[in-house]
C-alpha cells in the first residue's frame, strides 16, 4: 500500500539493527572486559575495543545471513563504509547506556529478574532454571553478572528510545493529505518524437570521429588478458570413478536400519499424582499413600481407568482425556515413566513408577511395530550416498598429490589430470581484474596474473575455489593491454556520436514544443492513447517522466511537462485530469496513522541521537578502504 | 651542622605559629570534606533508591497502558507525577497517557499533559516531542496561529527537519502554498538522506506542484 515506506525497509531494518541492539544478548561480553588491546572508537572517554567490534561484526554478519539466505556475501564485510556503519552502531549504543544513566533511568532488580526469567532459553519445562541459564551463559563465555549488566544497560537504553518511537505522531490533516497523494491518479497521454526520422538528418564526418577516438582512449582500451587452460578437481568429478558393491550396499542398510523407517510408537494413559522431586519425604510419602490407594481402585476395576484417571489425576493435560497421552516413541518421556511403558504388554497396567513428576499409574493402550522400508526401495539412496562417502575419501587422498603434483611439475597440467583421470579444459578468457564468477575468484585470477604464471609459465598452485575443489590453470596465451585501433570501432564511434546529437536536437525540439504547449498554443501533433496512472503505479511510462508528471502543477488543465528520459529521449506529457481517491474510510485512515506514526516516532529518535551526539565527546579510528583485519 | 639545626628550627617555629592560626581552619575544611563525601554517598544512594520507586511506577503505568482504559493509565501517572514529578520518569509516563488520552480523543487532558511535559521535562528532546505532538493537535483543531507559535519555538538544529516539515502541514491548511513549500524544502535540506521519513516530505512537497 504505501511504496516509498516499503522500499527503504530493508536498509532501515538493518541500520536500526545495528542501532538498537534489539535484545541480542549473545556473545556481547567484550562491553565488560574491554580494557587492554586496541580501541577503536570512545565515546565520553569510555572505549570501544576491537574485540566488541568483532563481537558486533560477527553478530551483524550472522543476522545478514539469516536474512539474505543463500545469496549472502561475505565479501561486503570487508567494505570500508560497512565496518564503519557498524562502529557507528556500537558508538550510538554505548551513547545510549551513558545518557540512559546521565538521565536516571534504573532497572530495579526485580525488573531485571522478570525479563530474564521469561527468556526461554534459560527455562526448563516452562520454569526458569537456575543450572540452565548458568550453564547457557558459560557457554558463551559470561558469568551472570557481566550478563545481568548487559540486559540492565539494555533495558535501561530501551526506556530511553522508547519516549520517542513510541511517540511518533500524525495529524489527521497530514495524514489525509498523504492518502489523497499517495492514492492519486492523472490521466496523461504521452508525445513521443520519432528518432529514426532524426537521425537520417544527421551526418557525422570522420574527422568527428577521429576527434572523439583521440579524446576518449580510455573508452577503447582492452585490459591484459590471458587464455587458460585448466583442471579442476572434484568431488563430484571422482563420484563417476568409485565403484560400490551389492555387499556394500546391503551392510550399509543392515546397520542403518534406524535411518530406514519408523520407529516403534506406544500410546499410553496415565494417572498422575505429583509431588515436586524437592518435596519433604513427608509429602512424597502423603503422595505414594494416596497413589496405592488410586492403584487399588484401577486394580479393582481396570476397565474404569479412564474414569478414574479423570476423577484422580492431577496432570491437567490428560486427565480430561481420560488420562490419554497419545503416541510417542521410545526416549520421549521421562526416563523411568519411558522404562516402564515400553516393559508393558499392550492392555497392562503397571504398579506405580515414581518420576521428577510424582506417582504414575501407566495404562499402555496400545503398541505399533516399528516399519521398515524394504531394502529395493532405499538401495538407490544408499548407493548414492556411498559413492559421495567414498569420493569424499578419495578427495582427501589426491588432494595432496594433486596439489603436489601441479607444483612440482609446473611446465605442464598433464600430470596432474592423469593423475585424476579427467582431461584438461581448454580456453577461457580472462581479463585482468574482471568481477568473480563461478570457479573464476578473485583468487585464481590473482594466481594466473602473476608473475610466476604469466612469466615463467609456470603452473599455478592448487587453488580451493568452492568447498572440496581445486583448481589449477596455466597460461596459454597472453594480450597486454593496449588500445583497440581506430578502423575496429569507428562505426561505433559514429553511431553513438550520431544518436548522441540526434537526443539533443529532439530535446531541442521538444523544449520548443513543450513551450508552445504550455502557451497554450493549439499544435498538432499525434498524441499517445490516454492512460491513468499512479504515483507507485505507472505501466508503459518511465519512472522519472512519471516522477515529473506528479510534481507538475494541475491548477490549470491540461499541463504540460517533459523530460528526458534514457530510453526514448525527451518525452511530453499532458496531464488531462487528476483524480483523488474517492473517500477514506476509517480504516484506511488508521493503517496510514499507524505506519505514518512509526515513522515519525524513528525519526524523532534519530534527532536525538544526531543531538545527542553533537554534545558528547566521540572519535572514531577511521578505516582504510584494504583493512583486511 | 649546628646551622643546618638552626634553619630547621625556624622551619619548625614558623610551621607551629603558622599551624596556630591556621589550623582550625584546616581541620574545619577536612571535616567539611568528610561530610560533603558522606552526603554525597548517602545524596547517591537516596537518588538511586528515588529513581528505582519511580521505575517501579512507571512499569505500572506500562501495564496500564494496555488496559486501553483512559482512566486507569491516567490514575498511574498521576500517582508518579505527584511523588516523583522531577524524574525522568514522570515527563514519559506522561506521553504515554497522551497517547492514550488522543485515542480516547480526550484533547484537553491531552494537551495539559503535552503542556507539562513542555514545562517539566529535564530532557530537552522530550520537550521538543512534546511541543510537535501539541502542535499536530493544534492543528487539527484548525488552531493554526498556536500551532504555528509551538511550531517557532527554538529547538536543537537536529529536530529542525520534524518542525519544518510540520510548519509545511500547517501552512499548507492554511492554504499558504508558497511558505508551505519553502517549508517542506528546509525540511529536505535538513533530513538525513536514507531516512524513512524524508519520502513523507517529499511526497507532500511534490503534491504542491513544484515541477519546473
Amino acid at each position: 500500500m504505501f511504496d516509498f515506506v516499503h522500499e527503504k525497509k530493508r536498509l532501515v531494518q538493518f541500520v536500526l539493527a545495528l542501532i538498537i541492539l534489539p535484545f541480542a544478548f549473545w556473545g556481547v561480553d567484550s562491553y565488560q572486559k574491554s580494557g587492554g588491546g586496541e580501541s577503536l572508537a570512545s565515546v565520553n572517554g569510555e572505549k570501544i575495543s576491537a574485540q566488541e567490534f568483532d563481537n558486533a561484526m560477527r553478530q551483524q554478519q550472522q543476522r545478514m545471513r539469516e536474512l539474505a539466505g543463500p545469496a549472502f556475501d561475505q565479501s561486503i564485510f570487508e567494505k570500508a563504509e560497512v565496518k564503519h556503519s557498524i562502529l557507528e552502531g556500537l558508538v550510538a549504543q554505548h551513547l545510549l547506556f551513558s545518557e540512559a544513566h546521565k538521565t536516571g533511568l534504573t532497572v530495579t532488580d526485580e525488573q531485571l529478574a522478570g525479563v530474564i526469567g521469561g527468556i526461554g532459553a534459560f527455562q526448563k519445562e516452562g520454569k526458569f532454571d537456575k543450572q540452565q541459564y548458568e550453564t547457557m551463559l558459560s557457554g558463551q563465555n559470561m558469568s551472570p553478572l557481566m550478563f545481568e549488566s548487559k540486559v540492565r544497560q539494555d533495558l535501561s537504553s530501551r526506556q530511553l528510545t522508547d519516549a520517542y518511537t513510541q511517540n511518533g505522531y500524525a495529524s489527521n490533516a497530514a495524514v489525509d493529505n498523504l492518502i489523497r497523494l499517495n492514492e492519486q491518479q492523472r490521466v496523461v497521454a504521452l508525445l513521443k518524437f520519432d528518432t529514426d526520422a532524426l537521425l537520417k538528418q544527421i551526418k557525422v564526418t570522420a574527422a568527428a570521429v577521429d576527434e572523439y577516438y583521440k579524446k576518449n582512449q580510455s573508452e577503447f582500451q582492452t585490459p591484459e588478458r590471458a587464455k587458460v587452460e585448466f583442471v579442476i578437481f572434484s568431488t563430484e568429478s571422482l563420484q563417476s570413478q568409485v565403484v560400490v558393491d551389492e555387499a556394500e550396499v546391503k551392510k550399509y542398510f543392515d546397520e542403518h536400519q534406524a535411518e530406514f523407517g519408523t520407529q516403534e510408537q506406544r500410546q499410553a494413559s496415565h494417572i498422575l499424582i505429583s509431588v515436586a522431586a524437592q518435596a519433604s519425604s513427608a509429602d512424597k510419602q502423603a503422595a505414594k499413600a494416596k497413589a496405592e490407594r488410586v492403584l487399588q481402585k484401577v486394580k479393582q476395576s481396570p476397565g474404569n481407568f479412564a474414569a478414574l484417571a479423570k476423577e484422580f489425576s492431577q496432570d491437567p493435560g490428560s486427565a480430561t482425556n481420560g488420562g490419554d497421552l497419545g503416541m510417542f516413541g521410545r526416549g520421549m518421556m521421562v526416563k523411568s515413566f519411558d522404562d516402564a511403558v515400553f516393559k508393558l504388554k499392550a492392555g497392562e497396567i503397571s504398579d506405580l513408577v515414581q518420576s521428577d513428576f510424582g506417582f504414575h499409574i501407566i495404562r499402555l493402550t496400545s503398541v505399533k511395530a516399528a516399519k521398515t522400508q524394504p531394502f529395493s526401495e532405499v538401495k538407490a539412496l544408499i548407493v548414492q550416498r556411498l559413492k559421495a562417502q567414498k569420493a569424499g575419501d578419495k578427495f582427501a587422498e589426491l588432494a595432496e598429490k594433486f596439489s603436489n603434483t601441479v607444483y612440482e611439475q609446473s611446465d605442464s597440467l598433464k600430470p596432474a589430470a592423469e593423475l585424476l583421470k579427467v582431461s584438461v579444459q581448454q580456453g577461457i578468457w580472462l581479463s585482468k581484474g574482471q568481477a568473480a564468477a563461478g570457479v573464476w575468484t578473485d583468487k585464481v585470477q590473482q594466481a594466473v596474473f602473476s608473475d610466476d604464471v604469466l612469466k615463467n609459465k609456470r603452473n599455478t598452485v592448487a587453488v580451493e575455489v568452492a568447498p572440496n575443489t581445486l583448481l589449477s590453470a596455466r597460461v596459454v596465451e597472453y594480450q597486454v593491454a593496449s588500445v583497440r585501433p581506430l578502423p575496429e570501432v569507428s562505426s561505433t564511434i559514429q553511431n553513438k556520436l550520431q544518436r548522441q546529437q540526434a537526443l539533443e536536437l529532439m530535446a531541442k525540439q521538444g523544449g520548443e514544443l513543450l513551450s508552445r504547449l504550455q502557451q497554450g498554443e493549439k499544435v498538432n501533433v499525434a498524441w499517445l492513447p490516454v492512460q491513468s496512472i499512479m504515483r507507485s503505479q505507472h505501466a508503459g511510462v518511465d519512472t522519472e517522466l512519471a516522477k515529473f508528471i506528479f510534481k507538475a502543477n494541475t491548477a490549470k488543465l491540461p499541463a504540460y511537462v517533459g523530460v528526458q528520459t534514457a530510453q526514448n529521449g525527451f518525452v511530453v506529457a499532458r496531464i488531462d485530469a487528476v483524480k483523488d481517491a474517492a473517500t477514506i474510510d476509517e480504516g484506511k485512515r488508521n493503517r496510514y496513522q499507524q505506519q505514518i506514526r512509526q515513522v515519525t516516532g524513528e525519526e524523532l529518535l534519530q534527532a536525538y541521537l544526531a543531538d545527542a551526539k553533537k554534545h558528547a565527546d566521540i572519535s572514531m579510528k577511521a578505516f582504510a578502504t584494504d583493512d583486511k583485519k | 651542622m649546628s646551622t643546618l639545626d638552626l634553619q630547621e628550627q625556624e622551619q619548625v617555629d614558623a610551621l607551629r605559629g603558622w599551624w596556630k592560626e591556621n589550623g582550625k581552619w584546616v581541620v574545619a575544611a577536612v571535616v567539611i570534606a568528610l561530610l560533603g563525601y558522606a552526603g554525597m554517598q548517602f545524596w547517591k544512594s537516596h537518588q538511586a533508591q528515588q529513581a528505582g520507586e519511580a521505575s517501579k511506577l512507571y512499569v505500572e503505568v506500562e501495564k496500564q497502558i494496555m488496559t486501553n482504559d483512559p482512566k486507569r493509565v491516567n490514575d498511574a501517572v498521576a500517582a508518579l507525577v505527584d511523588k516523583f514529578g522531577g524524574s525522568a520518569y514522570a515527563p514519559r509516563a506522561q506521553l504515554l497517557a497522551v497517547q492514550a488520552n488522543v485515542q480516547a480523543k480526550d484533547m484537553t487532558r491531552a494537551k495539559t499533559q503535552l503542556q507539562w511535559v513542555i514545562e517539566h521535562a529535564h530532557e530537552t528532546g522530550l520537550q521538543d516531542t512534546a511541543r510537535l505532538k501539541l502542535a499536530s493537535i493544534l492543528l487539527d483543531e484548525k488552531n493554526y496561529d498556536e500551532a504555528l507559535k509551538q511550531l517557532n519555538a527554538t529547538h536543537p538544529e537536529a529536530f529542525t527537519g520534524l518542525y519544518a516539515d510540520m510548519k509545511g502541514d500547517v501552512l499548507s491548511a492554511q492554504g499558504k502554498t508558497e511558505e508551505a513549500r519553502a517549508a517542506y524544502k528546509q525540511a529536505l535540506d535538513k533530513i538525513e538522506a536514507k531516512s524513512m521519513y524524508r519520502n513523507l516530505v517529499q511526497l507532500k512537497l511534490d503534491g504542491l506542484g513544484d515541477a519546473k
